[in-house]
């Protein structure tokens, strides 16, 4: 930008807090976080996506664990041409899309219900 | 097919390197049967580590909870059967055998070494025939030439070497605590810093916004209201209350409406580009820590003669972290006047925005990550901030 | 092949690389449209983007040429490889975002609390990137060869020089929008050509081609492919290897993590992934149009590597005349964007590994040393490798991945009892026995029998290895579990719109409606306001 040349400057390096992170900082987000919202809140939460998401790889890996067995007996290339090269993505769109519907559903009604009570008082 | 395992091995290499390098980690630790230096030499080891252990609660401060991790630490490190931390008014940590005969007497022995800040050695008088406590040695704990408490060490007869072991142990006891007390003013120095930031935003350039806005209320109403919008979203976010961080996003933000505001002002004197790539506004950042820089951007580009001034703003991906580059044309600075600033040894408020970022970037991610300002009187001055993206504890609330 | 339009069309490709690379930042000239430069990436540029660096050349190339072998029990490749993002939405997606973490060394560290964790998780990282990157450096080298007849590793050496100047030297700052931009690529220069293809089939009587049984004996099967005969010894249990190996390994590649850093929340990741699931998907309809219209117009490429030209070859065999040149060309191009973008989402990655956690120092120049030397490795390793298909070696990362960060990252996000020593012993029994048996299996240890098909396979066993390995040393060490855990899962689990207190301005997402919200009264305003004004004047 100018015909001057710019020095560069730094400032000093500082030893004693050469490791990063603050402790202090770091334990006073975690106080405010485990204090706002009971331990116990959150594990329900957890146990809910948990199940959504164990119900739609439970849809996802039975068919795909009976299927290549499947094939194996019917020994028919068509088939498992169709089956695999264009039926099942779909499929698989569709379980996703049930899934993000269902886990934005957990969240909005575990927002619900830490945002009507008082958090101190735990689940019911 | 030679080719192949050639190739596959390549990838294996830093595995193993690295198992290797863990595994003779572990070997190495000092259970004896190694070949790692005399039995003395190992001592020290050990001593030394286990003082390491005990530093960190330390340097927490002298609370119960304190005293009770690093108490059996300390125990370890005299080798005695028992061992009491105190504060002034009460036994903070009792570590080692017959708490129950013997704590409640801590406090009247200790008076005259919490008074005197000198060791004391005394006799227990115990009345159980098998209770391993004879005799303890009493030191202070001295932080800031006032004394915080005292570090009591039970044996079951009188020794000189325990009672000068116990000394030099609540010598370094005190050490770890003024470390502790440096480390809590520092940071209440910087919070004290971020406040006086927030209002230093007030008189200065509140009045100057505010002026500007009522100019523009008769002749563009509408233009007006909008900068009133922008001023309240602008003073909201300087005086959040909440959280040390905030990702580059809603810092870019809040800088966008400063600039808005500083525009309304100065209109054309001032041209603004900015480059952003979308890949780093998640980055999480200390709060306030690239507006000040902004502003002395604006500051110095308008204090220069030149008809008009550019400032660019520029946020880049680069790997691991996000760089953001803050560059403009005006009047400059005199490097070594920047050197003492950054050094801590600015007089007045000039420049107090520019040191206390480099101080909070330093001390959040490190050394390494300080500013870096190119600079010389009349040439500008271009500022580049690194910022990592992912750093273990710093999260936006 | 005609020269004359493929070599144009590669150039293209890499120049068109490198100027979005270069120039596609948001710009804005004046503080008025900063709101247009500020904004976050969207989920559908996003997903463009994840998909454009996921599909590799083993997706282009490697997924037609297996078919074309091998028969429709390779199909499941590519369903394998979508399904991937499918289990990495109902398990990590969400909360990986909102670890914050940038890598998974970061992820590691963040959740375990332990220096030691991350430093070997970044050891498995830059093994499973230099594994996945010798396949497309090796896939460059057989297009070019193909194109110009230019020998094997000039292609890969093209590659890899285009990456390392592009990535190190600060080129590919948008990379957002050079990969999504690769996506749509790729995804025209199949689906274009496979029109046209589909009609000269059908010009020419439309017959279906012959199927092989589901146990094809390995005719035509150069003796340089071990992987291949294994499968015929025993394809069921190879199918099964493969299918743990995708569905689990996909969440753990280093070039998919690091995406999802971009997301704004977590929510937004999670809509993400559904998009990268369809983009994938309409995708992976076209690789296997290839493979079944090549066993009827190319059935004598079954053998060694050369089936993995399949797709590169069939315009110009079933088109005549410039219009299959130009095809030809446009198949060429699509090649070369998915070398170039899957193989500069690694470097970047590896390097982003190499420079924070091997590297001592840090700064820009050390990144730059670590794009070398991300780089440098697996293209040695390509130019001594010769002979392993395209597919067969991306599967083997795929593998590596699954056995040591699928637990790793299932364990860390929804048990709380995972401890450090749990973790090291779960990567290094379960990555570790899946890396060794790949390197045996490579090195021709056991080239029959079912001790070489569960090497060469090695997902079905190592991938529950790794995680019994690491659930039970986690249980055997209860002192272990790191002092935060219950925060850390708050904050992996925990909504960001309850992040904090009242005080926080909403969100990035959130952060959109804030400012809409002024402008919006502002118009409704103005019907009464101005002229309200007007009249006062």
């Amino acid at each position: 930008m100018s015909e001057l040349r710019r020095q560069v400057v730094t400032g000093e390096p500082r030893t004693v807090h050469g490791a990063a992170g603050l402790p202090g900082l770091r334990t006073q987000g975690e106080i405010d976080e485990q204090t706002t919202l009971g331990a116990a809140y959150v594990r329900s939460l957890m146990r809910s996506q948990l199940r959504a998401g164990i119900a739609a790889f439970v849809v996802l890996a039975v068919p795909v664990a009976v299927l290549p067995l499947f094939f194996g007996a019917l020994r028919n290339g068509p088939v498992e041409w169709l089956v695999l090269g264009f039926g099942c993505y779909p499929f698989l769109v569709l379980i996703a899309w049930w899934y993000v519907r269902r886990a934005e559903r957990n969240e909005r009604d575990f927002a619900d219900l830490v945002r009507g009570r008082t958090p101190e008082h735990g689940p019911q | 097919m030679t080719g192949t395992v050639t190739a596959t091995l390549l990838a294996l290499c830093p595995l193993l390197l690295g198992a290797g390098f863990l595994l003779g980690r572990r070997t190495a630790h000092p259970d004896g049967r190694s070949d790692v230096g005399t039995p003395v030499e190992r001592a020290t080891f050990e001593t030394l580590h286990t003082a390491s252990l005990a530093a960190p609660a330390l340097r927490a401060g002298l609370t119960e909870d304190t005293a009770r991790k690093s108490a059996r630490r300390l125990r370890t490190l005299l080798g005695t059967d028992a061992l009491a931390l105190t504060n002034r008014s009460a036994v903070l940590a009792w570590d080692g055998t017959a708490e129950q005969a013997h704590a409640k007497y801590v406090m009247e022995e200790v008076t005259p070494v919490l008074a005197a800040g000198r060791s004391v050695a005394f006799d227990c008088g115990c009345d159980a025939v098998d209770c391993p406590l004879r005799w303890a040695v009493a030191a202070p704990v001295v932080a800031d030439g006032r004394v915080l408490g005292a570090v009591v060490a039970y044996a079951p007869r009188e020794s000189a070497v325990l009672a000068r072991a116990a000394d030099e142990v609540a010598r370094w006891v005190s050490v770890q605590l003024e470390l502790a007390e440096l480390d809590r003013s520092r940071t209440r120095l910087i919070e004290a810093e971020i406040k006086a930031l927030r209002a230093q935003i007030s008189p200065h350039f509140i009045f100057n916004s505010l002026a500007a806005i009522a100019s523009f209320v008769r002749t563009d109403p509408e233009r007006a209201r909008e900068l009133l919008l922008e001023f309240a979203d602008f003073t909201r976010y300087s005086f959040r209350r909440h959280g040390e961080f905030t990702t580059l996003a809603d810092e870019l933000h809040s800088i966008d409406q400063y600039l808005a505001l500083v525009r309304a002002r100065f209109g054309d004197r001032l041209a603004v580009t900015l480059q952003i790539a979308p890949e780093v506004l998640p980055v999480t950042l200390p709060f306030l820590c690239l507006q000040p820089l902004v502003e002395n951007a604006v500051k110095h580009g308008l204090e220069g003669a030149v008809t008009r001034s550019r400032i660019s703003i520029r946020a880049t991906d680069a790997g691991a972290e996000a760089e953001v580059v803050i560059e403009d044309d005006g009047v400059g600075m005199d490097p070594d006047a920047l050197r003492a600033i950054l050094r801590g040894e600015a007089d007045g408020s000039t420049g107090i925005g520019l040191s206390n970022v480099d101080e909070r970037l330093r001390q959040v991610f490190g050394d390494t990550y300080g500013l870096v300002i190119e600079t010389e009187v009349g040439a500008g001055m271009k500022i580049t901030v690194r910022i990592p993206k992912y750093r273990a504890g710093v999260y936006a609330p | 092949m005609n020269e004359a339009y493929a070599i144009p069309a590669v150039a293209v490709v890499v120049l068109a690389t490198v100027l979005i690379g270069g120039f596609g930042l948001r710009i804005s000239r004046t503080t008025s449209d900063f709101y247009v430069a500020s904004r976050t990436v969207g989920p559908r540029l996003n997903a463009a983007a994840i998909s454009g660096e996921y599909l590799s050349a083993a997706s282009f190339l490697g997924v037609a040429g297996l078919l074309l072998v091998h028969g429709p029990d390779m199909l499941w490749y590519p369903v394998g490889y979508t399904a991937g993002y499918l289990v990495l939405l109902v398990f990590v997606a969400a909360p990986l975002r909102r670890s914050g973490a940038y890598t998974l060394p970061d992820f590691a560290e963040g959740r375990l609390e332990s220096r030691e964790v991350r430093r070997v998780v970044s050891m498995f990282v830059v093994g499973a990137g230099w594994l996945y990157l010798v396949p497309q450096l090796q896939g460059a080298g057989l297009t070019l060869q193909i194109l110009t007849g230019a020998p094997r590793w000039f292609g890969g050496a093209l590659v890899a020089a285009v990456v390392i100047l592009a990535v190190a030297a600060g080129g590919m700052r948008s990379i957002t929008f050079v990969q999504a931009f690769q996506y749509w690529l790729k995804l025209t220069a199949l689906l274009v050509p496979a029109f046209f293809l589909v009609l000269a089939w059908h010009g020419d009587g439309g017959s279906p081609p012959t199927f092989p049984s589901t146990d094809l004996p390995s005719a035509g099967v150069g003796a340089g492919q071990p992987l291949a005969t294994s499968r015929a010894d025993h394809p069921l249990y190879a199918t099964y290897g493969l299918i743990v190996a995708t569905f689990l390994g996909t969440m753990g590649l280093p070039h998919v993590v690091v995406r999802f850093y971009t997301s704004p929340n977590g929510r937004a990741a999670r809509r993400t992934t559904v998009v990268v699931l369809a983009l994938v998907g309409v995708f992976y309809l076209l690789p296997p149009l290839y493979g079944w219209l090549g066993r009827i117009y190319a059935p004598e490429l079954t053998a060694a590597q050369d089936a993995d030209a399949t797709v590169l070859l069939l315009p110009g065999r079933m088109v005549d005349g410039v219009a299959g040149d130009l095809l030809g060309a446009l198949v060429a191009g699509g090649a070369f964007a998915a070398f170039l973008s899957t193989a500069s989402g690694l470097t970047m990655a590896v390097a982003g590994v190499v420079s924070q956690d091997v590297l001592p120092a840090r700064g820009v120049r050390h990144f730059r040393l670590g794009v070398l030397l991300a780089m440098a490795v697996p293209l040695g390793g390509a130019l001594l490798v010769d002979g392993v298909p395209v597919a067969d070696a991306v599967g083997m990362a795929f593998a590596v991945s699954a056995s040591s960060f699928c637990p790793l990252l299932v364990l860390g996000i929804w048990w709380r009892r995972l401890t450090p020593p749990g973790a090291l012993a779960g990567l290094f029994l379960g990555g570790g026995s899946a890396l060794l048996a790949v390197t045996l299996t490579v090195s021709g240890a056991a080239t029959s029998g079912w001790l070489h098909t569960l090497l060469a396979w090695p997902a079905v066993w190592s991938v529950p290895v790794g995680f019994l390995a690491m659930i039970l040393v986690s249980l055997a060490t209860p002192d272990a579990i790191p002092t935060h855990t219950t925060a850390t899962m708050t904050r992996l689990h925990l909504p960001e719109t309850l992040w904090s207190g009242s005080l926080r301005p909403p969100g990035l997402q959130g952060r959109g409606e804030l400012r809409d919200q002024p402008y919006t009264t502002r118009t409704h305003d103005e019907a009464q306001g101005p002229t309200a004004r007007r009249e006062h004047k």
